[in-house]
Order: C-alpha cells, then structure tokens, then sequence
C-alpha cells in the first residue's frame, strides 16, 4: 500500500487528485489507498447497479448508477480505485461515462489484477496492487453474498 | 432448445442471434448490460481447403467485438475436452496472425456466472 501511495503520489504531485472508489468492494481498498496517498486528494465514491441486481426480474436492461459522485469532475484528475479487474467491463463503463464530463485525466488503479480474463483492453490501468490467478478472494471488502467484506486480510476461498 | 431473444440495445449484427446454449445467451446479456457493442457469429474464417479449394475445415467464433476488434469463443466443454478448439484456434491464429480471439473456457464462464450471478443450467 505504501509503495502504491509512494507512486501514486509522484504522479500526482501538484495535481490533487480525486480517488473515485465504486462501491462496495473496494471500500476498504480506497480507505487504505487514501491513508498511504501523502499529498492533498479528496475521495468520492460511486455505485453501480450490477449485472445481478439489474437482471433479478428477469427482464433485461442496461447498467445504471445507483449513487453518483457527490462532486464535479470537470477539469480535475480523477483516479478510479478499483477492488479488481477482470474483464474490464465494469471499469470500461465507468471510464466511458466519467469521461462525458471532461475530466482534466482519467486513470485506474486496481488491487487485484487479472489481465489475462480481459474482453477490454482498452484501459488506462495505471496502478496495479498484485495480478492474481484465477481464484476467489473474500476478507479486505470481497464478499460472498455480502458476507466476509469486514476480514481484515484477503483470503482464498475454498470450494468444498 | 429454443432460447429466449431478448431486445439487445449493444447488438451490432443485422439478422437476430440464434444462441447455441444458454452460456453463450448470458454472455451476451452481460456484455449488452455493460453496453459493449457486439455481433453474433458475423465471420466463418477458412482454416483448411482441399486441393480443388473447397473447404474442410472453418472456424465461426461466436462473438466479434468491434470497440475491442476482438473475436471471442465460448465453450462450456470441460477442460480436458477442449483440445479440438485449441487445436483450431491456434490454426486461426496461424492463418490470420492480425485477428484478435480470445477463448473463454467452461472456468471463465463459471466465473463470470459467480460474479454476476448468471443462470447457465441448460
């Protein structure tokens, strides 16, 4: 965390970013990137509807914010904070919908990486915690069905 | 089988998409939720003919991404049974160097299906 605060904040000398963290997984993420970040930044968080709670009636829609950001982003350099990056869906929208409102930059940094699940390329992954293989992570804000966010270390979930 | 079609809004290609299984339907549904474009099975690519040029063998990916120029192949096979696609993805691969394809295996679709929480028995 302290390297990643270390780089971040070279990178951003000068700049006060905005640390934009989607909501919920990687609260605890952003809480301790902020913490390591030792220059002025503000922090705001967003929340998509996910695919599961859009598709829950069976119908068939498009994804939607649930809470937008309390700030603008206009002319400011915004830095999503991300749990994880798998197919870079998520991040894909949200990069395309911040960038409808001009902001000065955009780039992402991520927790857990896993370039090799990619669909979109595309990306301005910037930061990168660890690329991790293909296993399921709880503890640290990953939850399964809502539990397990509030362990404090990441742990490799075991299916029996 | 007869799958449910429904009215995609990120659907780039001209006639319907009639889906082979219910994986390749919630791929689809995912990738039109996060409103990445896409097209269903648009290219057959050649992978070998005979001597009078007629062909033996071709390989039709199941979706082509045009924001990513990316083709890419979903299989629900077990792992230890997709050695023929390999097989004829790394031919694809070979013939036409500059096509983008990504295989997603039976994992990758398990994965997908414990994120968003997608329905694939079928």
């Amino acid at each position: 965390m302290r390297e990643l605060g270390r780089e971040i904040a070279r990178d951003y000398e000068g700049k006060e970013p905005m640390l934009v963290a989607p909501l919920k997984a990687s609260v605890v993420f952003a809480a301790d990137l902020s913490r390591a970040l030792p220059i002025p930044h503000e922090l705001d968080f967003i929340e998509l509807a996910s695919y599961a709670s859009g598709a829950d009636t069976g119908g068939h829609g498009r994804i939607r914010l649930l809470k937008d950001l309390d700030a603008e982003i206009a002319g400011r350099n915004v830095l999503i904070v991300e749990d994880v990056i798998d197919t870079g869906l998520t991040l894909n929208y949200l990069c395309k919908t911040l960038s409808l409102r001009d902001p000065g930059s955009l780039a992402a940094a991520t927790l857990l990486d896993r370039p090799y699940r990619r669909l979109v390329e595309d990306l301005p992954v910037r930061y990168v915690g660890f690329t991790v293989p293909d296993e399921l992570f709880v503890g640290y804000g990953f939850d399964l069905q809502e539990r397990y966010r509030n362990l404090p270390d990441l742990h490799v979930l075991q299916k029996s | 089988m007869i799958l449910e079609t429904p009215d995609f809004q990120a659907y780039r290609g001209q006639e319907p998409p009639r889906f082979a299984n219910k994986a390749e339907l919630e791929c689809a549904k995912v990738l039109d939720y996060y409103g990445v474009p896409w097209e269903y099975e648009p290219t057959t690519f050649v992978l070998e003919e005979d001597e009078d040029g007629r062909v033996v063998e071709a390989f039709k990916p199941d979706f082509y991404l045009p924001e990513q120029d990316l083709y890419v192949e979903v299989t629900v096979m077990k792992q230890s049974l997709v050695t023929r696609k390999n097989r004829k993805l790394r031919k694809l691969r070979e013939r036409y160097p500059e096509v983008r394809v990504k295989l997603f295996y039976k994992r990758d679709i398990e994965r997908l299906a414990e994120r968003y929480q997608l329905e694939l028995a079928s």
